[in-house]
This record gives C-alpha cells, sequence and structure tokens, in this order.
C-alpha cells in the first residue's frame, strides 16, 4: 500500500511540473525568433547599413571576439496589430538573461539589466519582464533594440524574447521565477535545516553512515543551489564562487554514490577512494587554472559526473532487484529522474550540437531540471531514512515489550518457584512436627506401657501402682491433646486447659492451688513445637508436688519479662532432699526437657517448700517463631 | 424419690462403673443401664430419667442423635455426655443437641456421683476449650444464619443471643479461671457461674435448633 501511494505521489509531482512548463511554449504572445546582430562595443545603436547579420533566436554561444570588443548589439522588428496597441499596457519577457544588456524600443531607452563590472559579476537565474510605456509603442512596425554585454569565459545566451500584453506575459514570468528561482531559494534554506538536522543525528550515532551520507549530500545540494540564491558576488570572490559551485556539485554526485554503494550493502574501499579523487580533480583544476577553465569543467569534467551517476542508477537498481522494497523501487525511480535531467541540464548548458537540432524550442527555454529533480531524490531519501528510523523506533519497542512480557514471565515463574518453596518448607516442617511427635509418643507413652507392662506381667507391680500408672498415661496423653489440639491457636489456649485440669486435680488432691500469670496474651507466646516440652516441665513440677511433697498449697507463677517467660512452681511441702534432686528421675526429666527447650531450669529450696523455677529464653522463642512463616505454623495448626 | 438415672454406654466396663456410681448414693437410684441406642429410645418411651450418661460411640445410633431425641421427648431431663477426654468436637455437638454437661470417663466415683448431683442443683460443668468454642461458636453463627445483613461486629454482638455476663463468664473461663475465680473476679458465687454455664448450653441448643430450621427452610424441607 505505501508503494503505491508513494508513485501515486511521485506522478503526481512528475505532472504538476512538467505539465506546467510547455504551456510557456504555447502562450499566445509574440515570439521573436530571428534577430540581426552585430558585434560592436558602440554604447549607441550602430546604424542601420552596419554589417548586420542575421541569426535564429535563440542565439547560443556568442562568445568575446578578441577585435570586436565585449558587447553585441541585437535588432529585433515585430509588427503590432493596430487595435493591439491600445489594450496597454505591454511587456516585452526575457525568460533569461544571464547577463547585463541595455535595451531600446524604437530609439527610446527602455530598460537596464546590470551587468558585471569591476566590482561584481552577475549571473541573472530570474526571468526579465520589462513593461514598456504606452507611447513607445507603435501601431504597426516597431524595433526593439538589446546591447548585450558578451561574458568572460562563457558564451552568451540570447534568449528568445516575447512580446505581449502585460497581462498574458506575467504568468509566464511567474512560472519561471517560481520554479528557477523561488524554489530553488526554498531549497536552499530547507537543505541547510534538513541536513543540520541528519547531521546531528548522525553525530551522535556515527555507525549509521547512511544518514551522514545523507546529511553531506543535503548540505553540498544547498551550497550548489547558492548561485541561484545570490546573483550578485563581488569579483574578487567570483572564482571561488564558482569553484564551491562545481565543487558542491560534483560531491553531490560522489556523496551519492557512496550513499547507493552502503544502500546496496557493497563496501569497496578502492571505489570509494577513486571516487573521491575524481573529485577534487574539478576543484584543483580551477582554483590552479582560473575562470578560463570553467568550460573545460562544465564540458569535460562534468561529463565525468555522468558514468559515475550510471553507476549510482545500476547499484541502486541491483539493490532494489534484490531487495524488492519500496524504498528501493523509490530510490531507482527518484534516481532515475535525477539522471535524466543531469544529462538534460549537461546537454542544455553544453549546446551539444545534435540535442540542439532535437529540441530547439526547449532548450531554448534553458530550463534547468536538475535541481528539481534533485529536491526530489533527496525527499525520497529522507522517507527512506525516516522510515528505516521509525521502523527501528517499532523495533526497539517491540523489543522492550517482548523483554517485559519475559521479565512477567519470569516474575511469575519465580512466584510459583517460590510458592513451591514455600509449600515443600511448610511440608518440611509439617514433616518434623510429625517426627517430632512419633518420637514422643515412643519414648514418653509407649516405654511407659512398655515397661508397665512387663512390671504387671511378672507381678511386681500393685493394683495401686497400676491404676496410678495408667493414670499418668492418660495425664500424658491429656497433656498431648492440650499441646496439640488443632483448634487451639496458641500456648494460651494449651496452658488454659493444663490449668484447669490441674485446678481439678489438685483440689481432688487436697492442695489448694493459686494461679498468678503476669503476662498479657501477646506476651504468653511459646512456639508451638515448644508448647508440649514445656507443659510436661510443669506438669512433672505439679506432680512431684502432688506426691512427694506432702504439700497444702502451691503457687504457680507466670511472668512474661523482656527476657523471656518464667515460671515458677512453689510448694509448702517439706522440700527435697539432697539426695532426690541428684538421682530422682523425675527431675533428670525436668532437667533433659528444660535443655531440649533450650531453657533454664533451677530447684530451689523455700521456706518451707520448693521452688522450681523455668526461665524460658525469649530471644530463643521469638528467634524460632521467626524461623516458621506464619502460614507454615498454620498448616501445622490445621494438620 | 431421689434423681432418676439412665445410662448408656456399650462399654460394659464403664457401664458397670457408673451404675456403682449410681448405686453407691442414696439420692440417686437407677432407672437403667443399657447399651445400646434403640434399647435407650424404647425405655425413654415409659420412664422419664431426671439425668442420662450417654456415651457417643453407641454401635446402633449416634450418640448425638439420641440426646437431640431425649431433649425433645423429656425437656427436663438433663444430658450429661460421656468423654473420654473433654475437649472433642463431639461435646460440642451434643451440646447443640440438648446435652448439659459432660462426664470424664476416668472420673472418680465420688466425681460422678457429685457430678450427677451438681448438674440437678443447676450446674454444668465447663473447660476452656468448650468455653472458646461456645463462644466462636456464637460470634460467627449471627454472620452464618443472616447473611445478607451487613451489621459488621455491632450487628454480631447484638444478635448474640448471650448476656454480656454470659460472655464475660465464657472468656474468663476460656482463660483457664477455674468457675471459683470466675465467680471471685466478678462478684458471684460459683453456683451462679455454673447456673450460668448451663444457660449459655441452653441457648446454644436452642440456637443450634434456630439455626437446623433455618437451614431446612432454606432447603425447602419447611
Amino acid at each position: 500500500m505505501p508503494v503505491v501511494r508513494a508513485w501515486w505521489w511521485a506522478a503526481l509531482a512528475a505532472l504538476t511540473l512538467f505539465g506546467s512548463l510547455p504551456s510557456a511554449a504555447l502562450a499566445g504572445p509574440l515570439m521573436l525568433t530571428e534577430a540581426d546582430l552585430l558585434l560592436s562595443d558602440s554604447p549607441t545603436p550602430p546604424p542601420d547599413d552596419a554589417p548586420w547579420q542575421r541569426v535564429s533566436l535563440p542565439d547560443r554561444e556568442r562568445r568575446v571576439q578578441p577585435d570586436q570588443g565585449g558587447a553585441a548589439w541585437y535588432r529585433m522588428a515585430f509588427e503590432v496589430p493596430a487595435s493591439g496597441a491600445a489594450a496597454a499596457p505591454w511587456a516585452v519577457y526575457l525568460p533569461y538573461f544571464y547577463d547585463g544588456a541595455q535595451l531600446s524600443l524604437n530609439g527610446e531607452p527602455l530598460a537596464h539589466i546590470r551587468g558585471s563590472d569591476a566590482e561584481v559579476r552577475v549571473r541573472w537565474v530570474r526571468p526579465h519582464l520589462v513593461t514598456v510605456p504606452e507611447p513607445l509603442l507603435r501601431p504597426g512596425h516597431n524595433v526593439l533594440r538589446v546591447r548585450a554585454t558578451l561574458p568572460e569565459g562563457r558564451a552568451l545566451q540570447f534568449p528568445s524574447p516575447a512580446i505581449g500584453t502585460h497581462d498574458e506575459l506575467l504568468p509566464l514570468y511567474d512560472r519561471r521565477l517560481f520554479w528557477q528561482r523561488t524554489l530553488p531559494q526554498t531549497a536552499v534554506v530547507l537543505s541547510v535545516l534538513m541536513a543540520a538536522f541528519v547531521l546531528c543525528v548522525w553525530w551522535r550515532r556515527r555507525q549509521e553512515v547512511l544518514y551522514g551520507l545523507l546529511g553531506l549530500a543535503v548540505l553540498l545540494w544547498g551550497i550548489r543551489t547558492l548561485p541561484f540564491v545570490f546573483e550578485q558576488v563581488p569579483t574578487a570572490l567570483w572564482a571561488l564562487w564558482r569553484a564551491v559551485f562545481f565543487a558542491a556539485q560534483a560531491g553531490f554526485a560522489v556523496v551519492m554514490a557512496l550513499f547507493a554503494l552502503r544502500f546496496a550493502g557493497l563496501r569497496l574501499h578502492w571505489l570509494e577512494r577513486v571516487l573521491w579523487a575524481y573529485w577534487a580533480i574539478g576543484p584543483v583544476v580551477m582554483w590552479a587554472g582560473g575562470p578560463n577553465t570553467e568550460p573545460w569543467i562544465d564540458r569535460v569534467w562534468g561529463a565525468g559526473l555522468i558514468p559515475i551517476g550510471l553507476m549510482v542508477l545500476l547499484l541502486v537498481a541491483w539493490s532494489a532487484w534484490r531487495q524488492r522494497t519500496w524504498q528501493a523501487g523509490t530510490l531507482l525511480a527518484a534516481l532515475g529522474l535525477v539522471l535524466v535531467a543531469g544529462f538534460h541540464d549537461y546537454l542544455m548548458v553544453s549546446n551539444v550540437a545534435w540535442a540542439t537540432r532535437l529540441a530547439p524550442v526547449w532548450l531554448g527555454h534553458r530550463i534547468y531540471l536538475l535541481h528539481l529533480a534533485a529536491n526530489l531524490l533527496l525527499l525520497v531519501m529522507a522517507a527512506i531514512l525516516t522510515s528505516r528510523f521509525v521502523q527501528s523506533l517499532n523495533g526497539v519497542e517491540e523489543l522492550n515489550l517482548s523483554l517485559e512480557r519475559r521479565v512477567a514471565d519470569r516474575e511469575h515463574q519465580l512466584a510459583n518457584q517460590f510458592d513451591a518453596m514455600a509449600q515443600l518448607e511448610r511440608d518440611r516442617a509439617a514433616e518434623a512436627e510429625r517426627q517430632r511427635i512419633m518420637l514422643d509418643m515412643h519414648d514418653g507413652l509407649g516405654s511407659q506401657l512398655f515397661t508397665s507392662l512387663s512390671r504387671v506381667e511378672r507381678g511386681a507391680m500393685a493394683q495401686r501402682d497400676v491404676a496410678e500408672l495408667l493414670r499418668d498415661c492418660i495425664a500424658e496423653m491429656r497433656l498431648a491433646l492440650d499441646a496439640l489440639a488443632p483448634s487451639d491457636d496458641d500456648f494460651r489456649s494449651a496452658f488454659g486447659n493444663f490449668r484447669y485440669r490441674w485446678d481439678a486435680q489438685l483440689d481432688a488432691a487436697g492442695v489448694h492451688a493459686s494461679w498468678s500469670i503476669d503476662a498479657s496474651d501477646e506476651g504468653l507466646q511459646v512456639p508451638p513445637h515448644q508448647r508440649l516440652e514445656l507443659l510436661r516441665v510443669l506438669q512433672e513440677a505439679l506432680t512431684n508436688v502432688v506426691k512427694h511433697a506432702h504439700a497444702r498449697s502451691v503457687q504457680v507463677r507466670v511472668a512474661s519479662r523482656t527476657q523471656g517467660l518464667r515460671f515458677e512452681v512453689q510448694d509448702d511441702g517439706h522440700g527435697l532432699d539432697a539426695a532426690r534432686v541428684r538421682t530422682g528421675r523425675g527431675l533428670h526429666n525436668m532437667r533433659a526437657r528444660a535443655h531440649r527447650l533450650g531453657a533454664e531450669l533451677s530447684v530451689v529450696g523455700a521456706q518451707p517448700g520448693t521452688c522450681v523455677i523455668l526461665q524460658l529464653g525469649m530471644p530463643a522463642s521469638t528467634a524460632q517463631a521467626a524461623q516458621h512463616p506464619p502460614d507454615a505454623a498454620a498448616s501445622l495448626r490445621s494438620r | 424419690m431421689g434423681i432418676g438415672v439412665l445410662i448408656v454406654e456399650d462399654e460394659p466396663e464403664f457401664l458397670n462403673r457408673f451404675a456403682q456410681a449410681v448405686r453407691s448414693d442414696a439420692n440417686l437410684h437407677l432407672l437403667g443401664a443399657v447399651a445400646s441406642g434403640s434399647e435407650a429410645i424404647a425405655l425413654l418411651d415409659d420412664r422419664v430419667p431426671d439425668v442420662m450418661l450417654v456415651d457417643l460411640g453407641l454401635p446402633d445410633i449416634d450418640g448425638v442423635q439420641l440426646i437431640r431425641h431425649a431433649a425433645a421427648r423429656h425437656p427436663g431431663t438433663d444430658v450429661l455426655v460421656v468423654t473420654m477426654f473433654g475437649d472433642d468436637e463431639h461435646v460440642l455437638a451434643s451440646i447443640e443437641a440438648g446435652a448439659t454437661g459432660y462426664l470424664l470417663k476416668d472420673t472418680s466415683i465420688e466425681r460422678i456421683v457429685a457430678s450427677i448431683c451438681e448438674i440437678r442443683a443447676g450446674g454444668s460443668p465447663i473447660s476452656p476449650t468448650i468455653a472458646r468454642k461456645v463462644l466462636g461458636r456464637f460470634r460467627a453463627a449471627p454472620a452464618a444464619a443472616a447473611p445478607a445483613l451487613n451489621g459488621g461486629a455491632v450487628g454480631a454482638t447484638e444478635a448474640s443471643p448471650l448476656s454480656a455476663r454470659e460472655t464475660d463468664i465464657l472468656r474468663l473461663v476460656s482463660k483457664g479461671l477455674s468457675c471459683a475465680e470466675v465467680g471471685q473476679h466478678l462478684s458471684i458465687s460459683t453456683h451462679t457461674v455454673v447456673t450460668h454455664v448451663k444457660n449459655i448450653y441452653r441457648k446454644l441448643a436452642v440456637h443450634s435448633r434456630g439455626e437446623a430450621i433455618f437451614e431446612a427452610g432454606q432447603l425447602g424441607l419447611l
């Protein structure tokens, strides 16, 4: 679709450009195609009997002759219809006149076009429209005389003047002015801006050589178009001015060739060097040889640019064939146009005989086409690079998007992995818990039952002992249930149950119990795996009170301090004797359990009775709690 | 006449133990001691026990069903659930079915008699676990029964059938305080505390029946 659109625009542009030009030739005004010529320096019109010779217009190749001075007189006669003279105002239109001239009508001065002198060199690009004052024009026979200054170093180009009413001629003048002067002026400004922009891009991204070449081409083209802007140049700078013009024009061709090479993906260093060397010849010759070398430069060196252009065309055609992209195709078409235009301009400027015979009228108009085609070419190149730029931006965006997607995917994977790891962790914690309970049952209840069974079987146990043993087992089970009860989410509940049960038990044993809990609900925290062990120590202590101490009362105190939880079981019994402290199984068990808890157990004599103190270090318990993520603890409880 | 006791227990060992306890006290007299639910239902048809001891693990009928039947048939009968540890879900289910107390299987004979007398005197035992579960039941229930109400926490307390005093008692018991301590704490007698507990159990049963009716309505059965 973009290809079609691009071609459509190109076709429209061509139609606008060329469709309008032939109308200049078909206009109604009177075209003067013949003149009498006399080479003479005379400031006044030479007499009619002087050796005038008849020439056809436009007159090309009129050069300075050493013996005849620097001016040429043209005399043109024309008839004005009687009715037409009244339809004022009339005008004389010169589609081009590059040098100075004096115009007179019927012997009266009509206009003066400034020519080159000691101070400035002129080369008028603009057309000239001279309004004829009404009294000067006579119905019937009129004579227009032009004294033209012959330029140095090149031929005088004398156009075919048109005479008609001002209204007829003005559109011709305007159109030519636009195409030959206004448009190049605009092109110069745009070229400079565009070159600055593109070269800035290249400056920051040196690897994009195509941008650099485009910028250079645009800049050279802007310089090459300068003579269309500045028509008068100080004489001192003239040689330099022309040298710059030719250098820029040839440089444009060379840079285009380099652009085409790169575009085709070719890196031929020798060819690039040859191209630069060829480019250097022109300016060097001009600098060394002076203004007189200009015709040679124009015809010979300029002609050498045509094969370079052809090479560019072939390269682009080749890459268009290979790439089959709209960019390559459009570039090929634009280049073709440039070459045709350049060839056309060359034929026109050089006055090649066969070409002049082939299209005398068209070439007589001296319409330069190259700068129009070149503008088109530059636009095409800019469009190509813009589309590349846009493509690479889109590519970057796409890359970013795909990177984002990949990052999101990876994040998702990581989250899944983390979930899996957390699940694994929970499973491991659950497994550890299960192991612990099994070990507990094996070492605790299990061994107690097995030992007792053995003793009962050999009749070593009294009935009362058996009952007591079984009560111990039941108490052990109750304790385990308290500590492991699935719905009990904290130590507070387990401790509440423990207290409730022991209250009844101590009451039944005739021991008055008083409990004091100096801890907030938050302070009374024990990690799940420590609860059972902790309650066992307390149970053992209370069992000792009931069984051995013969106490009347017992105080159970729980206190939460910054350094941890402190449990105290103090009775008013007859105290522990030293031997029991050392050898008693119960105490031994308590110490072992306290050790496993990482707690400190101390048994001190009170007055009277005994006090068992269990100090559970808070740092250890909180550290343990921190190791279990909340959800892992929840999964343990809900099993 | 004394307190008429019916024992439903499938294990002969415990049946004997409970029967022995009942016989040991002059104030109690054994109305019957059966080992299955069907026998108990048959017996309930022509006798009205004052206290009924029910083991949940019966061979023929779910103990909770039997309790529901007894509570419906003889609202004046106090049902004591016989339980191994006194803290499982079954105790709560039994209370919701209409039981007003529980008895641990390893309770001494003296304690069995005392428990029967206490429940007849208007009190009920309660453990921290049960207190917590009852609290939880009343907290969760209004939201479940009336999901359309978006009253939040205020709506929940308003909808709770428990009085502030009853809620306080449950909260203290759930922390492990004995009934005597709760009484001290609230400046009421222990007897009042256990009476409150019995009322709480009744409310729970009524509440659970209400829920059953609500659910039946939802299912289109009523």
